[in-house]
């Protein structure tokens, strides 16, 4: 049985009244026998304490021994500062990177949405593969319908994204990416507002008054969480609505919006087109599962329904589309284009992780060379192997705990890094904030990476003879000291390989990118968003308004060209893509395929020359081409070659078959222009059609033509803009090759980072296997000075060293180029998105770690070529 | 750690203490007073065992198994923690007294050669 401390006390104190009354019947003075006894008894609370001790765990005095061993360490550790300042900064950038992406993942990924019951919150995803079209989206009539059918869903909530002019609540008109939903939006979503009220049934229809909520982001960065703004009514576009709320911060999806308001404040949503036509699609579709209904039976029968619906609407659905519908958990829709990537960054950490350790413990395993004459005396005088092992453990625990701590320190700059990199792929990352869990992922990675590092030294063995490494105090290095030694620095170079040929790959695709060939004048063309205040056609003033700015923006010195268009190239995208159905006189769709789709863009005349695009038949708009004059087009190359092939396009005819357009109204060609890709950076065969601003009037984006410091203009555009319309919202002005390069910056921060992993990992790679050289050099002292001394030259010894060197990365450039290739080929089948690396980049990664590893060999070879003789000899 | 100034006291052997309690407790239960007085008593004040050793030790052994102990009063009416011998502790007993003879016989060898080895 265990005794608790009364019983401890009452058995001591029973002890001291037998030996103070045994004394007093031997007739001594009752005051000196209590003396006596208390004296010869001892300290009574250390005694106390080692019963104690007795009854714990041998764990607990373990640990209590592995303190003092532990104090011993740091001291021991003091003496060797630059090797713990190695280990430590190694440690801390290993276990820093991970700490840093770990927090990331787990807040992205792992972490449940603040929506209530977020796990019955389901987003449903209309899509047409056979068009290559990832998300058609949903139409009223279709909504209507899953409405009216489904019946394991309890609600549908439906969103929309819509850019107002809004006004009213400061600063100057800007465009804002707002959501409109129906009222049943907010209680699908199961959110809550933080002030005021969410959007709800009676906000919902066409005869409700404006109402709009506020994002928590928008409401704290734009408006300082005012508090006064509910109430207030702001304009947007032509139409008004009062803030009732703000919505409680949560992850904002499909679309990151400033705000969220009801159907009636935008026109578009009110119109015929959009309540009546099945394949005007625009909306996005969340549900929430019904009280005891299953996902997978949601998804039969969301599946049945929408097949019925195909079924009755054949003109909606064409075969070659291959529509489907999905449905998805909405957490995992949400982190699904992040996962891959923060996968892949997770085994990038991992592998810089192990790549730290594999160096600390060369590192380590040199130290415990040196220190093998202390550890031979302690296993003489009778330390039994468990303490020997304590006592190393002890040291690397002083090490890893001081680099996890230095990591843990790193990695929350490197959060903040990393949460606006993943931000790009998943809105979650926004949310990311540096919590406790970075600390126990630290802490989980300092204790690994001390348990392994303390198994890596051998210890003294009892039976083998120690006599000379207990005496002299000079390093002996063994085969297999030697050989661990080289093991460990051949995985680094090989771990090094595989993510320098990952980011080499990166950097190779971002390159071909960036350099791709576009066919537009990408230096010296500023794209400017001019927005209009509603989807709707241009009125004649509006018209005139444009106009009038093409005239006085084309007037101001440096401008070599001036035009309107619809869309700014990569920068906008739109519900229209994938394009829509047109054909032309003459064309007879292949087996009653669907006709072609292609690209509506609409252009002011000189909007070719301004662009750089060039003609290739025919002729530009010009003015003349009016709403009352004939509807002429122009299309591009390969409109002309599709439709007419071996036949001059100029001239024909072709009109839109797409529902959108109503009645088909054939226009005349009027120009052939080269093939120019607005939508992919890789350009691709583009079918598009142009039409003239003044026939089809929607048209917000003005382009520039310039000199060479095109930046320069845009405030003397601005102004002159203002100065016809206060109200006029001039944004985003860029030239296109800008344009271009932001929508590359996913990529470009996706070989940013992965370049960054494999930085670190090459250079504490170049360290490991210059400290095994220079290592293997200082031990062999001995040996290079007799070899001197019996004829050598200095350089042979500088190329044998050098070739150890070149074996070591040789050994582990073709371990990595074999593990990496098949850690890829599985990788790959679970990551779709994943390619391995092709020649180039392997190539180049081999190119540059046989290059570091040959300048961090020089110096341990040339300190070899350098051997003293006569001192070397004498050493031993 | 308090040193006895009494020259002619000996100092335990190591590893002795544990079978000399054993030994001590053959005799019946016992309170740890008792037998720290015992072994003093039984060695002719040769022995003296320091309460910090003889109580872990007590405790030591009651944690292996070969020592329970109960709350009793003694004769002289104060209550105190009686130790009695376990079964185990009394084959333990036997173990290290073996032990203890190998080692006094193998010692006394090398000590006190029997005469005629030594030229």
């Amino acid at each position: 049985m265990r005794p608790d401390d009364n019983d401890l006390d009452e058995e001591i104190r029973g002890h001291l009244a037998l030996s103070v009354r045994e004394r007093i019947e031997r007739g001594e003075d009752p005051e000196a026998a209590r003396l006596a006894a208390l004296r010869e008894f001892g300290y009574v609370p250390a005694i106390r304490a080692s019963m104690r001790r007795v009854w714990h765990s041998r764990w607990l005095n373990a640990v209590a021994a592995l303190g003092q061993d532990m104090r011993v360490g740091l001291r021991s550790l003091m003496r060797a500062k630059g090797l713990a300042a190695t280990v430590i900064v190694t440690l801390a950038l290993g276990i820093g990177a991970n700490a840093a992406i770990f927090s990331v993942v787990r807040g992205v990924l792992l972490r449940p949405l603040v929506n209530r019951d977020e796990g019955r919150l389901i987003y449903i995803r209309q899509s047409a593969p056979g068009l290559g079209a990832e998300n058609t989206t949903f139409s009223v009539p279709e909504l209507n319908d899953l409405k009216s059918r489904v019946t394991t869903l309890s609600a549908f909530g439906d969103f929309s994204t819509v850019d107002f002019t809004l006004m009213g609540l400061g600063g100057e008109p800007r465009t804002v990416k707002a959501g409109v939903v129906g009222g049943s939006f907010f209680d699908v979503m199961g959110l809550r507002p933080v002030l005021g009220r969410l959007l709800n049934a009676r906000d919902d229809g066409p005869d409700a008054s404006g109402a709009a909520v506020l994002t928590y982001r928008f409401w704290t960065t734009s408006l300082n969480g005012d508090p006064s703004v509910i109430g207030r009514t702001i304009r947007l576009g032509p139409r008004s609505a009062t803030v009732v709320g703000v919505l409680e911060p949560s992850v904002p999806y499909p679309v990151d919006t400033e705000i969220i308001a009801n159907v009636v404040t935008s026109t578009h949503h009110l119109g015929a087109t959009m309540v009546t036509e099945r394949t005007h699609r625009m909306t996005e579709l969340f549900g929430r599962l019904a009280p005891g209904a299953s996902l997978d039976a949601a998804r039969a029968e969301l599946t049945a329904v929408h097949a019925a619906m195909m079924r009755e609407h054949p003109e909606a659905y064409s075969a070659k589309a291959d529509m489907r519908l999905s449905a998805t958990p909405l957490r995992d829709q949400i982190t699904a284009t992040a996962r891959p990537i923060l996968i892949v960054l997770l085994a990038a950490a991992g592998v810089v992780f192990v790549i730290a350790c594999s160096n600390v413990a060369n590192l380590i395993l040199a130290r415990s060379v040196r220190r093998e004459g202390e550890l031979a005396v302690r296993a003489a005088l009778g330390a039994s192997r468990g303490a020997l092992r304590r006592t190393l453990l002890a040291e690397s625990l002083v090490l890893c705990g001081a680099g996890a701590v230095l990591g843990v320190l790193m990695a929350r700059p490197l959060v903040a890094v990393v949460a606006r990199f993943a931000a790009r792929f998943s809105v979650r990352a926004l949310e990311v904030t540096v919590d406790a869990s970075l600390l126990w992922v630290g802490a989980g990675l300092a204790m690994a990476a001390a348990v392994l590092l303390a198994y890596v030294p051998r210890l003294p063995s009892p039976h083998a003879p120690t006599g000379l490494g207990l005496t002299s105090g000079s390093i002996r290095i063994t085969p297999g000291t030697n050989r661990r030694l080289r093991v460990f620095a051949t995985t680094q170079i090989a771990f090094s390989f595989v993510l320098l040929a990952g980011a080499g790959t990166l950097v190779a695709t971002l390159v071909a990118l960036q350099t791709a060939h576009t066919g537009y004048n990408m230096r010296q063309v500023l794209a400017i968003d001019l927005p209009t205040p509603s989807l709707a056609m241009m009125d004649a003033q509006e018209m005139d308004f444009y106009r009038e700015v093409t005239r006085r923006v084309g007037r101001l010195p440096g401008v070599a060209g001036v035009a309107l268009g619809s869309f700014v190239p990569w920068r906008d995208s739109g519900p229209l893509l994938p394009g829509l159905r047109f054909t032309a006189e003459g064309y007879t769709s292949v087996d009653g395929e669907e006709d072609p789709r292609g690209r509506l863009r609409i252009v002011a005349p000189g909007f070719f020359a301004v662009l750089g695009v060039p003609m290739l038949a025919g002729r530009d708009f010009t003015t003349d081409d009016r709403s009352d004059s004939e509807p002429v087009v122009i299309v591009s190359q390969s409109v002309a070659q599709r439709m007419f092939p071996g036949a001059d396009a100029v001239n024909r005819t072709l009109w839109w078959t797409d529902p959108l357009f109503g009645k088909p109204r054939p226009r005349r060609i009027v120009g052939v222009v080269a093939d120019v890709d607005d939508v992919n950076v890789v350009s691709g065969p583009a079918l598009t059609i142009y039409h003239p601003l003044q026939q089809l009037g929607v048209a917000g984006r003005l382009f520039v033509h310039t000199g060479d410091d095109p930046y320069a203009l845009v405030p003397e555009i601005t102004r002159v803009i203002r100065e016809m319309s206060a109200n006029q919202p001039v944004e985003r002005a860029a030239t296109l090759e800008d344009v271009r390069a932001a929508v590359l910056a996913p990529e470009r921060l996706n070989a940013f980072v992965v370049s960054g992993f494999a930085g670190i990992a090459l250079l504490i790679a170049v360290v490991g296997v210059a400290g095994v050289l220079a290592f293997s050099v200082s031990a062999r002292t001995h040996e290079f000075g007799v070899r001197l001394a019996i004829g050598s030259t200095p350089r042979h010894l500088l190329l044998g060293v050098l070739s150890e060197g070149v074996v070591i990365v040789a050994i582990g450039i073709v371990a990595g180029l074999v593990g990496g290739h098949a850690f890829g080929r599985v990788a790959a089948s679970y990551i779709g998105s994943l390619t391995v690396p092709g020649a180039l980049p392997s190539l180049g990664a081999a190119f540059v770690l046989a290059g570091a590893a040959l300048v961090a060999s020089l110096m341990p070879a040339a300190r070899a070529s350098r051997v003293d003789v006569s001192q070397a000899l004498r050493t031993e | 750690m308090t040193k006895t100034p009494d020259d002619r006291r000996l100092d335990l052997l190591q590893g002795t203490l544990d079978m000399l309690i054993l030994r001590t407790l053959q005799w019946g239960p016992q309170h740890g007073h008792g037998i720290g007085q015992a072994i003093r008593a039984q060695s002719d004040d040769l022995l003296k065992v320091e309460t910090g050793s003889l109580y872990p030790a007590l405790h030591r052994l009651e944690k292996r198994g070969w020592l329970t102990s109960d709350w009793d009063v003694s004769d002289a009416n104060q209550r105190a923690k009686y130790y009695r011998l376990t079964a185990a502790g009394k084959a333990q007993l036997s173990r290290e007294r073996d032990r203890w003879s190998q080692m006094v016989n193998a010692i006394g060898r090398i000590m006190n050669p029997a005469p005629g080895t030594k030229g």
